[in-house]
């Protein structure tokens, strides 16, 4: 498919659109970040700043503990809010959280519930237009990286992008990278498949037993569960 | 060079550096130069080499600046104490430096749709390595490459040219000496796709009939500028990366 680079100010659509990343005037839709664009006229960000939507999946670092709750912080500019009394369990600063969106207002402020703290391992940053790539259609990019390299990766809407102490941390590191920078092109899947099959041989890993982000679309009830521990 | 009264900056249609009247010096912009900030570019134009970081949005500090309704723009405009033959041997802020930093804030503040990110801020950076005339319209054009790259969202791109008039011709891209020797020098920033005006000074004196003359050709210097970024912006978001970078 035809794809072209389009930059802020650039007409995408006829009319009045509501499309994410562009803005709308004199019945005109126009581009306001740097996107590509097909043929077909569909516009997708290349660059964006990650804007919080209730029920958005993300993933926070502690950076503050209180009486009345932790504060989070998410790779922008506020920090999200965690409720003391919403948990079932202590954390600790440096602690790396999974949660959901629960309320934003309109100046800045992010309440987030639904909180499970994840095992040992490393956050990295990831530009939030790229997820949908690093995810892949129904996780076929995630199922892959940990084929190959083990262990266990999970990606917030944030773009924090969380992986497991027991995986091939350089490999993934380096794949990653490879799938910032390629991000916008077709057949992604197979690239980094032929890439990662080159960096190890062919030698897949070992799955990880009981991996958390398995447990990612258990109901609430059972994740209630896991807290009374 | 005061008692050189004869100096000539135009002579059987070449200026001093032998362009032409219309003619622009060369212009290179690179995207993506510094791998921590969240938008970078670089500009070298004729002998003006300009790097331009933008931050943000983030926590504005101090808080007292936020406002709960947008995103303020914190733009901070430096020229190196090596950057020219004379003058600028202090860094830090000066009475230039912080006109300019203020004038360059101003363009971008009319450009950035900043109603998005309430209570914080967004900083652009710009340093002038090199020096040579014509270092706002230079730092404007990069500036916005870099806020492009960083992925903040703009109502539209934005290129700078500065128009002058040396020895009674109206000159395009004024030089340093055409600029210190001449009679008059206008920067004109203007956006892309409505061709608005978002940045117009004047010093020394021009006619109405000249005004318009000098808005006519920074719209079309303005148009092959435009082209030129995009070029840059483009190159950078194939490769994805900007490896053979050099100053």
């Amino acid at each position: 498919m035809d794809k072209k680079i389009v930059l802020p100010g650039d007409r995408i659509a006829e009319g009045r659109m509501n499309i994410p990343n562009a803005y709308t005037k004199d019945n005109g839709t126009y581009a306001a970040v740097v996107g590509t664009l097909d043929n077909e006229g569909h516009y997708i960000a290349l660059e964006n700043k990650y804007r919080p939507f209730v029920d958005d999946v993300v993933i926070g670092i502690v950076i503050s503990v209180r009486s009345a709750g932790y504060e989070v912080e998410l790779n922008m500019s506020n920090t999200g809010f965690i409720p003391a009394r919403m948990m079932r369990m202590d954390l600790s600063l440096g602690d790396f959280v999974l949660c959901k969106i629960k309320m934003v207002n309109e100046v800045g402020d992010i309440d987030l519930g639904e909180v499970r703290r994840l095992p040992k391992g490393k956050v990295v940053q990831f530009p939030s237009a790229k997820v949908p790539r690093l995810i892949g259609r129904k996780s076929s990019m995630l199922i892959l990286l940990k084929e190959y390299a083990g262990g266990d990766i999970m990606v917030g809407n944030n773009g924090y992008v969380w992986i497991s102490e027991k995986s091939n941390v350089p490999l993934l590191l380096k794949v990653i990278k490879h799938i910032e920078k390629k991000a916008h092109k077709s057949g992604l899947t197979d690239e980094v498949s032929a890439m990662l099959q080159k960096e190890t041989g062919g030698k897949k890993a070992l799955p990880m037993e009981n991996p958390p982000s398995a447990q990612m679309n258990r109901g609430m009830e059972e994740q209630e569960e896991e807290y009374r521990r | 060079m005061a008692a050189n009264e004869e100096v000539k900056l135009f002579v059987n249609g070449k200026r001093i550096d032998g362009r032409g009247a219309d003619e622009m010096r060369a212009v290179r912009i690179e995207v993506g130069i510094i791998p921590e900030a969240d938008g970078s570019a670089f500009i070298e134009w004729g002998g003006n080499k300009i790097v331009c970081g933008v931050y943000g949005p983030r926590e504005c500090i101090p808080k007292h600046d936020a406002s709960p309704y947008h995103a303020i723009v914190k733009c901070r405009y430096m020229m190196s104490p090596f950057a020219s033959a004379e003058e600028h041997s202090k860094s830090g802020p000066s009475r230039r430096s912080t006109e300019l930093s203020k004038v360059i804030r101003e363009v971008f503040e009319n450009l950035i749709i900043s109603e998005k990110f309430p209570n914080t801020q967004i900083d652009v950076y710009i340093d002038v390595l090199q020096a040579e005339g014509g270092t706002r319209t230079a730092s404007v054009t990069a500036a916005a490459v870099a806020l492009a790259n960083a992925g903040i969202p703009m109502k539209d791109m934005v290129s700078a040219v500065a128009i002058g008039k040396a020895d009674g011709h109206i000159l395009l891209d004024l030089g340093k000496l055409e600029d210190n020797f001449g009679e008059s020098d206008t920067p004109v920033a203007l956006s892309n796709r409505d061709k608005k005006i978002l940045l117009l000074q004047m010093d020394g004196l021009l006619t109405k009939d000249e005004i318009k003359k000098v808005i006519e050709m920074a719209e079309s210097a303005c148009g092959k500028l435009h082209e030129k970024q995009a070029d840059a912006l483009k190159k950078f978001y194939e490769h994805g990366e900007n490896e053979e970078f050099k100053l």
